[in-house]
């Protein structure tokens, strides 16, 4: 109530000419809020309900009549070979890119974590994969990863008869795709981390070396938990990216090699959705996934919190 | 410390961990200005004698997709980000200043979008907008792109409002300025380092964004930026000094961009702190 009541002007009841209407409040809704309100509710939320509607269908674009299937999709999804697969290429993209950038990050920050030219060239160097389309990372890497790309050439330069396949071979091509994101990644994570240590204040580092710490002990014991907020959000940001990782798959391997040994769960519901053209079947697709990114954001946000609140 | 002790380590260990990050961004760079013949012979050397040559191809091909799907990600890039910028302005300062329950609520709503993958609503999405006539049209996938990011303009603006005295808007408010006049004048150039931060993420995701412009604006109508290049794979296939030189003119403007406004940011964080 003192929101508004802070807004009102003087004097607006009293002078007539007022262009302000009779619900103040509700003009103030229309003009500030409802603009970007209507407009998510219309391409997000909507959507969101539509697909949920869309799953409990058969809908497809060559079939004439669409009738109502209830959870049938989501039977089959969980006795679908490709789902499934598509479920641990995800689960296995998530935990690389979400453990080693934020590793990677930190180590690369504490380096970093100086005043200077040199550091802060540096770390432009690390920003700028960020700030580059994942379309144009995704072709440089598939030319140094290629059969014969610098990194094979090197290989067989020191004397390696038959280097690796690194997009080619299907036991690695995950990892190799994977490694790309955490390349791609790797700068947010080194900002965020830098951004950390920032607030770490100097005096407590001072005061564990005077109580006779050595560098490791004093990284873990004063620098590691202050940090715990950075850790938050990189590891949340790195959860949802990864969930969401499509366009590297699309660009280097496009699913393969051989069947489905990177396609990601992003990757089958377009495929099912816009290729296949199985709306209903990809609708259920893209719930299950819903469902999973929002159970996984909580419980991680929930656990890190709460390591946050007890500093 | 041993930095103390071995001053040299620490750069010497941070300029190696840089060198060899920086690997793959050296490939795509010197490989713009290599013969064709060059690049796939040896990647990692300098170019010998450097050429032009694939950046004038890129440029003036005539079947090429440069110059139709760059106006094409200028146009959509910018009306988007002017756009969100404006609408969530608006509402995160709305959202910031009416602390109701309904409005926690489109707080929390919003939130939520955050973390939406694109793949979960993107079927329905062509439905949406064939039914207001928008698929396959710039308009269509604008309106997109501002539903989509909307909610990360508002949890920066809104996060941003928190730092602004109410008594400012009250004083404006006084002095006899609307709602409307308050926000424009008093409000909105306060949000400055906000409004840059908003306009650089937004701007490099919405350049860069390779999945929402294929699905809604292409394939059978064009292209932006980076599908084009995605499409361009094929006809460059045997041709890789090609290939590097469209994505080194594709990323340019967005690195230009980028580099541009960060200053800007910078200042207006400055700035605000000497004045604060």
């Amino acid at each position: 109530m003192a929101v508004s009541t802070t807004h009102r002007r003087p004097g607006t009841l009293t002078r007539p000419g007022s262009r302000r209407p009779a619900w103040p409040g509700l003009w103030h809704f229309l003009t500030f809020a409802a603009p970007g309100t209507l407009v998510y509710t219309c391409l997000v939320l909507l959507p969101i309900a539509m697909s949920v509607g869309y799953s409990l269908t058969n809908q497809a674009l060559l079939r004439p009549n669409t009738r109502f299937v209830g959870l049938r999709n989501y039977e089959l999804l969980f006795r679908d070979e490709t789902f499934l697969s598509s479920l641990r290429v995800t689960t296995i993209l998530t935990l690389i890119v979400v453990i080693v950038p934020n590793v990677l990050g930190v180590a690369v920050a504490v380096v970093l974590d100086r005043r200077g030219w040199l550091y802060n060239a540096l770390r432009s160097v690390f920003f700028t994969p960020m700030v580059i389309s994942s379309v144009v990372i995704s072709v440089i890497w598939t030319r140094v990863l290629a059969d014969d790309g610098p990194i094979n050439q090197g290989l067989r330069a020191l004397g390696v008869a038959e280097p690796p396949g690194w997009l080619s071979d299907p036991d690695i091509a995950l990892y190799s795709l994977s490694s790309i994101v955490c390349w791609q990644m790797l700068g947010f994570c080194v900002v965020v981390y830098l951004a950390g240590l920032q607030g770490v204040p100097q005096e407590l580092a001072e005061a564990a070396a005077i109580d006779g710490a050595g560098p490791l002990r004093r990284f873990w014991k004063v620098t590691w938990p202050l940090l715990a907020p950075a850790l938050t959000i990189n590891t949340v940001v790195l959860l949802i990216s990864a969930f969401k990782i499509f366009d590297h798959v699309k660009v280097i391997t496009n699913g393969g090699p051989g069947t489905g040994t990177t396609a990601s769960v992003a990757f089958v519901v377009l495929q099912e959705g816009f290729v296949e053209n199985r709306t209903g079947y990809a609708s259920a697709e893209a719930v299950v996934m819903l469902v999973v990114i929002a159970a996984l954001s909580v419980v991680t946000l929930r656990i890190l919190q709460r390591r946050e609140v007890q500093l | 410390m041993s930095g103390s002790r071995l001053p040299w380590v620490r750069p010497l260990v941070a300029l190696v961990i840089g060198a060899v990050f920086f690997v793959p961004l050296y490939i795509a760079l010197i490989n713009v200005f290599k013969a064709s013949g060059q690049v796939a012979r040896d990647t990692m050397s300098l170019p010998d004698p450097p050429t032009l040559d694939n950046l004038t191809r890129v440029l003036t091909d005539p079947g090429s997709l440069f110059w139709p799907s760059l106006r094409t990600s200028v146009v959509v890039t910018s009306l988007s980000i002017v756009i969100l910028t404006l609408l969530s302005a608006m509402l995160g300062h709305y959202l910031a200043r009416h602390t109701q329950w309904w409005s926690r609520a489109v707080m929390v709503l919003l939130l939520c979008g955050l973390m939406i993958p694109p793949q979960v609503i993107l079927i329905p999405v062509t439905q949406v907008l064939k039914s207001l006539g928008l698929m396959s049209t710039l308009q269509g996938l604008i309106l997109f792109n501002v539903g989509y990011y909307v909610p990360f303009g508002v949890f920066v603006f809104s996060g941003f409002m928190k730092g602004i005295p109410r008594e400012l808007e009250e004083a404006a408010a006084i002095d006899g300025a609307t709602r409307w006049q308050t926000f424009w004048r008093v409000v909105f150039p306060l949000l400055r380092p906000a409004t840059a931060s908003v306009l650089i993420f937004l701007g490099v995701w919405i350049w860069n964004d390779f999945l929402n412009p294929l699905i809604i604006y292409g394939p059978r109508e064009g292209t932006t930026i980076m599908t084009g290049v995605y499409k361009s794979l094929g006809q460059y296939a045997a041709d890789f000094g090609g290939m590097f030189a469209l994505m080194f003119l594709a990323t340019l403007p967005i690195l230009v961009f980028y580099l541009l406004l960060q200053k800007q940011f910078v200042k207006g964080l400055t700035g605000g702190a000497t004045k604060g």
